[in-house]
């Protein structure tokens, strides 16, 4: 997979650079607005990575030309404006994901991985990591020969860990796809959360499933 | 007591002593012309001459001339109670608009032109200080995403000790914070100037209200404290749905966390007149009346000695506050120390039934 990273602060685009690098993505660097459009142009990539505060051409706007010229690469908007309404402004210039500065590099990998997984994958309606497995069409969970009842909170929350199988969720993202929230609460909602379904599907089980990460999120993995 | 009504009283008083003056000049007058005739009974007539002046003539007169000063005085001191009510109207956002001048030269229109001069100098300073915030907030970022993804990097090496691990993550906890604190004051600072724009559509306040319960009681069960959602009437305001989500969840947060062990939080939403009722009940510590004002300022800190003892970048509440004021609303903190602790918030009614009716 080959990303262009657009990225005016250097040392931020060095270390997202070797992230990137380091989980096997093939990664082009540029640090302005007018020379990423020009990058972006000549040869096809899977995904962008788009700064909105950029040096003579702001992301935004590199972004509102890219898709009037129909590029439809994928592009991860980072800002670092955290603003109310800049989401939405952002996705309603045609990005596909957003992600506040400052991001938690593991979040920002797996989000560029979802990139370009996005549209190409179906969606399995049966869950499965080791023995446990989420029905998503009759809300039904169960790990071995066990039935468990979830709440719709701890079901959504379940489906995407699952979902996200191997690969970590940052908090961030959990909030944002398990409780449409654009803000951060500043609570510790997720982690109570998370322990709550840790005390469903792992206790009494071997292997754990259920993670955490510190400092980033969870991951669920055999 | 008014300055017209003070300068009526002077005037009056002046009237009555000068009158009084005349009435004893003419009685001596005539007792005067008088003078030959010594009898008592021509010193009583004079005296009723007198008086009878007085009393006659002199006393409309002072009615008159009172009166006239009064509404001299009145004519005088409108253009101060223009000016009063114009700089009444002013407040830290309109301070660039200038109060309108009679242009007539004399002392007041200098005064309205002096304190037109001092607002835009306040308003000047008010623009800097935030263009100040929003650009110290931006530029506390870039070093944070840099500190932050540079602990990362280093926490995936191999070969780290557990200290030096333990060391690091502490790290980046600490500029989660950070963030979050810049994160806050950049909203807060953006809101002061104006610059956020909320779109409003009609929101089902009933249905917020249960879902932010439902998190809450799973938020609320480390510490053992209890939620109940005594009353939710269902009810539409017209608002923003993600940011009265926030201000939900940021109002029970707080009554959990601030909250003693085993405590209760009790919340209700009911209609009272045109308003909605929004009322959170918790049974923490609270707060001494003399700290209540002040629980919607910015890093205010109830329990200075307890300060590291809850989380929290303390922008909370001052963005509650914002987010209400965005709404036409009013926020109302009441504590009795040690019994129970109210947040109360109303929202104005009737613009959101009439929006959820599709008559704007």
């Amino acid at each position: 997979m080959r990303v262009l990273v657009v990225e005016d602060e250097k040392k931020t685009a060095s270390f997202i650079r070797k992230a990137l690098q380091a989980e096997g993505f093939a990664v082009d660097v540029c640090h302005r607005g007018d020379e990423a459009l020009a990058v972006a142009g000549s040869a096809p990539f899977d995904g962008i990575v788009l700064d909105i505060m950029l040096p003579e051409r702001d992301g935004l706007s590199v972004l509102r030309q890219l898709r009037q010229q129909q590029n439809r690469t994928p592009v991860l908007l980072l800002s670092a404006r955290g603003a109310v309404n800049e989401r939405v402004e952002g996705l309603n210039a045609g990005a596909d994901d957003f992600l506040p500065k400052p991001f938690v590099i593991a979040e920002l990998v797996a989000r560029v991985r979802a990139l370009g997984r996005r549209g190409s994958e179906s969606k399995p309606t049966v869950l499965r990591v080791a023995n446990l497995t989420l029905d998503t069409i009759s809300h039904r969970a169960q790990r071995g020969e066990k039935f468990f009842d979830l709440t719709a909170r701890e079901f959504r929350l379940l489906e995407f860990l699952m979902r996200s199988a191997g690969r970590i969720c940052g908090r961030m993202s959990i909030i944002e796809k398990v409780w449409d929230y654009d803000f951060d609460p500043g609570t510790n909602l997720v982690d109570v959360y998370v322990k709550r379904l840790r005390e469903k599907i792992d206790e009494g089980f071997e292997p754990k499933l259920l993670h955490t990460v510190r400092g980033v999120g969870y991951v669920l993995k055999e | 007591m008014k300055i017209r009504a003070r300068l009526t009283l002077w005037y009056a008083a002046i009237l009555i002593v000068s009158l009084l003056i005349m009435g004893a000049g003419t009685y001596q007058e005539i007792a005067e012309q008088l003078h030959i005739d010594h009898s008592a009974h021509v010193w009583r007539h004079a005296l009723n001459e007198a008086s009878e002046m007085v009393l006659d003539v002199g006393l409309p007169a002072i009615a008159l001339g009172l009166l006239g000063g009064w509404w001299i005085t009145r004519k005088a001191l409108a253009p101060v109670t223009a000016l009063t009510r114009a700089v009444e109207q002013k407040h830290d956002r309109n301070l660039g608009e200038r109060l309108r001048r009679s242009g007539n030269g004399d002392e007041l229109d200098r005064l309205t032109e002096v304190f037109n001069d001092m607002t835009s100098r306040l308003d000047n300073s008010f623009h800097r200080i935030r263009e100040f915030t929003l650009h110290a907030s931006h530029e506390l970022k870039t070093p944070l995403t840099v500190m932050r993804g540079e602990l990362e990097t280093a926490l995936r090496e191999n070969n780290l000790t557990a200290p030096q691990k333990e060391l690091l993550l502490s790290q980046v906890d600490e500029i989660e914070r950070l963030a979050r604190i810049v994160d806050g004051l950049t909203l807060l600072t953006k809101a002061d100037s104006g610059q956020i724009k909320l779109d409003f559509e009609p929101v089902r306040l009933d249905e917020l209200v249960r879902e932010s319960v439902a998190d809450a009681k799973i938020l609320a069960q480390p510490q053992n404290v209890q939620v109940n959602l005594s009353a939710c009437e269902e009810l539409v305001i017209s608002g923003n749905h993600d940011r009265l989500r926030q201000l939900l969840l940021n109002l029970t947060d707080n009554a959990i966390k601030y909250n003693q062990a085993k405590g209760t939080v009790a919340i209700s939403l009911s209609r009272t007149g045109h308003c909605a009722e929004l009322k959170i009940e918790n049974t923490g510590a609270g707060l001494p009346p003399e700290l209540q004002p002040r629980v919607f300022e910015r890093f205010f800190r109830g329990d200075q000695s307890h300060n590291n003892v809850v989380e929290g970048c303390g922008l909370g509440l001052s963005i509650a506050q914002w987010i209400v004021q965005a709404h036409n609303g009013r926020i109302q903190f009441n504590s009795k120390p040690g019994e129970l602790t109210t947040v109360t918030v109303w929202f104005p009614m009737d613009a959101g039934a009439q929006e959820g009716n599709g008559k704007v």
